[in-house]
């Protein structure tokens, strides 16, 4: 086994030993692929030969390998994938699967009687989209497993992320790929083993961080793009081409192929930025490469580099919109691009989130399936930042002179306008949120209760966390803890024990507990203080009439209550009728809190959470108590009622 | 000239006409608060004594959505039932005064007296009513010729999206192009209904349309230059109502104030429109 270990690391192509696209490794790179492989479109089917390589990295023999299969989630409606309803076939030639013709090792031994599909998250015996070989030999510690594998991939439709219409074709998860081999102390795991999840309807992914040479062959009216760097393009005579790419540091492969693609190109610094799209969408390459350049600028500034000399972006058209809005590291895919009106930002807050992805599950490699708001819901947080930093005074998403919305409002109000607030905590695997949550809570309250720690320990700190994140876990795979001692430390060493010992206490509530946050004030009084007055003095009763000219002091006292089961620390303003103003803490661990003010003012108005730091707080509305209740607001709008009826009446009737 | 001279004889009989705009203008007015006034008193009920109110001072901050809830969709629901309550209203309450304006334009010059606008308006309204859907359904069938089918071919040609660019532009222009001799045919026929007190509507739309081949040029000329000035003036109506954002109660009033006399000025043009075809068929 030894020799031929020593063989095959000799014989390692320009994959293991040559440096193309980066000077030095960005990753331990721990699996890398060859791939040969023919596009035949009008049977929407990919056949290629693949020479693919893992690393036994820890310190035990390993017997077997567990390898993705996941265009077999398309392969027929028993599969997980299909159970969830999210799909099912356009017909006969509709469906999707992967299919491995032969595999061997590097000594030629033939592999596939040693295959067997395996189903690690449901034991459902139809689903085909993990794939266990186990091996004639074990793989030492240290050695390199070289796996030859023949395969054909048929493309499914409708798109799903992957797929075809027509001759659009978007080709991702179409090759066997192998799991993530996870060492003890990884990720919190006790024990060495296989990290390698079915293909769930609401799961994303969980990859090693590869090298990738990829050559693909197809008709030449092809217009390709893909999440490698572009190597050479050659002519292969008889209407056919051959392009080559290479990859190295990303988690995943995909490409596309389309005559129908536009292509522009532009420079961020030393980053080569492609952006394909339909002629409608490539209207709108201006906006697109705006906001990708926004989200480079912001996370570089706040995050870590983009360590990438190339990133390729992808509007499909509209037969191809399945495949929108979806992730591949140096490739992405946005959507809508040539649909929205320019005052809309939503085809650039998609574009900034895709991107956004680069960081938050590409170079930061967290499970998306068991902890998918470590990805979902940091990358949210922080597109929504990006979007309302950049597109206009906190209201990025939309800002007309009438009306207008920020992006974080609009994660926010999914989460607090769910009625399932409370039905899990934050922390489960994708596939188990239930009633349908997966979304709401992954992306939405996850950014939420990230907003609300910034508001917290502050925006510079929290700046100063993800630094440090990106420092200490960049190209490796960080888990929901990982992160959360990353916060620890950094909240400890600029704030000291002003939050208490650590920050458990925060995700203890947000993350590992399911109450939600709600103050509210139940009101004000004000009330003179009076001057003694009716004195009893022994046997005799004596009547002093108060000198009411005399009273000038009040008793203001504002009450608060706290409905909601998660206690955060708020701020308190208090408005007097004299204009001052006094601002308070509250722990908020006591179910209600009464302040009281006496003094020659009264209180008229109070703010819980003036500045709305608490995004978590389910409902504003009651956060705020004023004795003022002259609503020009709702005056304004019912004169813009009458206006707008009267106009519209008079448009309608001949 | 001639059409010069109809525009200018149509203002001059509108003008007269101010006291039934009066009317028309209050009673639509009316008839609107009582919808607008508890959605008012609604959504102070909703936002209480809280200060979450400001948010929508300067625009509405659609935000708040989220965090006021259900009672919000309640006042959406109430706002579009009432609106859509209110439409309908209106385009009877219209019907019913239209019937007023052309006898006025046609009998009397616009000098209808108040007690002679009301009675006949009543005795009008049946054939107005049945004049008004038929060009209603008229103009439908032509939209849906002119716009609809190219709009639904080429939607099928690019595989479900929306056409744009130079050959829908022609579409839209040709719709556009047409309205004006839809809205004179139904002028036309509702003078010849006032003109000759008879209640039959399609007697009415063949003397419309009589009174469109008669006299083309002008009568289209007539109608299509009104139309556009209305046209300029609903986009300015709709710009301020946007853009407008009086945030005390001062600036509230004027605010009301402005609409209202613009909206008088909408009422107005319409009824320039009525007495200029009248004039232009005379």
């Amino acid at each position: 086994m030894k020799r031929f270990v020593i063989a095959v690391c000799l014989s390692l192509p320009l994959a293991l030993a040559g440096q193309v696209i980066v000077d030095t490794p960005l990753s331990a790179r721990l699996t890398g692929y060859d791939i040969d492989a023919i596009l035949e479109p009008d049977s929407h089917v990919v056949s290629g030969d693949m020479r693919a390589w893992w690393v036994n990295n820890s310190a035990q023999p390993v017997r077997d390998v567990m390898m993705h299969m996941y265009l077999n989630a398309f392969s027929s409606n028993k599969s997980t994938f299909a159970r969830g309803g999210r799909w099912s076939p356009a017909g006969d030639d509709g469906w999707g699967w992967v299919r491995i013709e032969s595999m061997v090792d590097a000594k030629g031994q033939d592999l596939t009687d040693s295959m067997r599909y395996v189903s690690p998250d449901d034991g459902n015996e139809y689903d085909r989209t993990v794939l266990q070989v186990v091996l004639p030999e074990p793989v030492q510690p240290g050695d390199t497993l070289v796996l030859k594998i023949s395969f054909e991939s048929k493309l499914p439709s409708p798109i799903v992320r992957t797929g075809y219409a027509d001759d659009f074709h978007f080709v991702a998860q179409w090759f066997p790929k192998f799991g993530v081999y996870e060492t003890a102390g990884t990720r919190d795991r006790e024990s060495d083993g296989w990290n390698c999840h079915q293909f769930h309807p609401s799961s994303e992914f969980y990859s090693n961080h590869s090298v990738y040479n990829v050559t693909v062959k197809l008709p030449e009216e092809y217009v390709v793009g893909s999440g490698g760097m572009f190597m050479e393009e050659l002519a292969l005579g008889e209407g056919m081409k051959k392009v080559v790419w290479r990859a190295e540091d990303i988690v995943d492969f995909a490409w596309t192929a389309w005559p129908g693609y536009q292509v522009m190109t532009r420079n961020w610094r030393d980053v080569d930025i492609t952006f394909l799209a339909s002629e409608k969408g490539i209207r709108k390459a201006d906006q697109q490469f705006e906001a990708v350049i926004y989200a480079l600028e912001y996370l570089d500034d706040r995050v870590g580099p983009y360590p990438w000399p190339h990133l390729t972006f992808v509007d499909p058209p509209m037969s191809g919109q399945g495949a929108g809005g979806m992730e591949y590291t140096t490739l992405f895919t946005t959507s809508g691009g040539g649909l929205f009106p320019s005052f809309i930002r939503m085809p650039e807050m998609v574009t900034i989130h895709e991107f956004g992805h680069a960081y938050f599950m590409g170079i930061l490699a967290s499970n998306e399936f068991e902890e998918p708001w470590i990805d979902e819901g940091i990358n949210s947080y922080w597109e929504q930042r990006i979007v309302d930093d950049s597109y206009g005074d906190g209201y990025g998403l939309l800002r007309l002179p009438f009306i207008k919305l920020s992006d974080a409002d609009q994660g926010r109000m999914v989460y607090v306008s769910s009625r399932s607030q409370t039905i899990s905590t934050n922390d489960l695997p994708s596939w188990m949120y239930p009633h349908g949550t997966y979304s709401m809570m992954s992306y939405n309250k996850a950014a939420t209760w990230l907003h609300t720690l910034e508001g917290i320990i502050t925006t510079e700190t929290m700046d100063n966390v993800f630094r440090e994140y990106y420092r200490r876990w960049a190209f490796r795979h960080p888990s929901g803890r990982d992160f959360i001692a990353v916060v620890n430390d950094v909240v400890r060493s600029e704030h000291g024990n002003r939050f208490g010992e650590d920050m458990n206490w925060f995700f203890d509530q947000v993350l590992y507990g399911h109450e939600v946050c709600d103050y509210m004030v139940s009101g004000i009084t004000s009330n003179k203080i009076r001057s003694y007055s009716g004195v009893i003095d022994g046997d005799s009763v004596t009547y002093v009439k108060s000198d009411r000219k005399s009273d000038t002091l009040y008793l203001s006292r504002v009450s608060l209550e706290r409905p909601g089961g998660l206690i955060l620390p708020v701020e308190v303003l208090i408005g007097f009728d004299d204009g001052s103003e006094i601002i308070e803490t509250w722990d908020g661990k006591a179910a209600w809190k009464d302040f009281e003010y006496t003094g020659t003012s009264k209180a008229v108005w109070v703010k819980v959470d003036p500045d709305d730091k608490i995004d978590l707080d389910v409902n504003r509305v009651n956060n705020s108590w004023s004795s003022d209740q002259e609503f020009p607001a709702a005056r304004r709008m019912a004169k813009k009622f009458i206006f707008l009826m009267q106009i519209m009446i008079s448009l309608i009737t001949v | 000239m001639a059409l010069l001279r109809v525009l200018k004889k149509g203002a001059a009989a509108a003008a007269l006409s101010y006291k039934q705009l009066l009317v028309i203008w209050v009673v639509s007015l009316i008839m609107i608060l009582f919808v607008s006034f508890p959605l008012r008193v609604m959504l102070n009920a909703v936002f209480g004594n809280s200060m979450a109110v400001m948010r929508l001072t300067d625009g509405f901050d659609a935000g708040l959505l989220g965090d006021v809830g259900k009672p919000f969709l309640y006042l959406i629901s109430a706002a579009s039932t009432g609106g859509l309550l209110l439409l309908l209203a209106g385009f009877l309450l219209y019907t019913f005064f239209a019937g007023g304006l052309f006898a006025s334009y046609t009998t009397a010059w616009g000098g209808l007296k108040m007690t002679a606008f009301i009675r006949e308006s009543a005795r009008n309204f049946l054939p107005f009513l049945k004049v008004n859907l038929l060009i209603l359904l008229i103009i439908a069938g032509y939209t849906l010729i002119v716009l609809g089918i190219p709009v639904a071919a080429r939607m099928a040609l690019a595989k479900g999206s929306m056409p744009e660019g130079g050959s829908m532009i022609l579409f839209y222009s040709i719709w556009l192009l047409g309205l004006p001799l839809w809205l004179f045919v139904a002028d036309a026929s509702r003078r010849w209904i006032a003109a000759t007190g008879s209640d039959k509507a399609f007697r009415a739309m063949g003397a419309g349309f009589r009174a469109l081949k008669e006299r083309f040029w002008v009568s289209y000329g007539t109608v299509l230059l009104i139309l556009i000035i209305n046209a300029l003036f609903i986009f300015i109506s709709f710009w301020y109502l946007a853009c407008s954002i009086p945030e005390k109660g001062g600036l509230i009033f004027l605010f009301l104030i402005v609409t209202q006399i613009m909206f008088f000025i909408r009422l107005f043009m319409k009824a320039w429109r009525y007495a200029s075809v009248c004039e232009a068929v005379r």
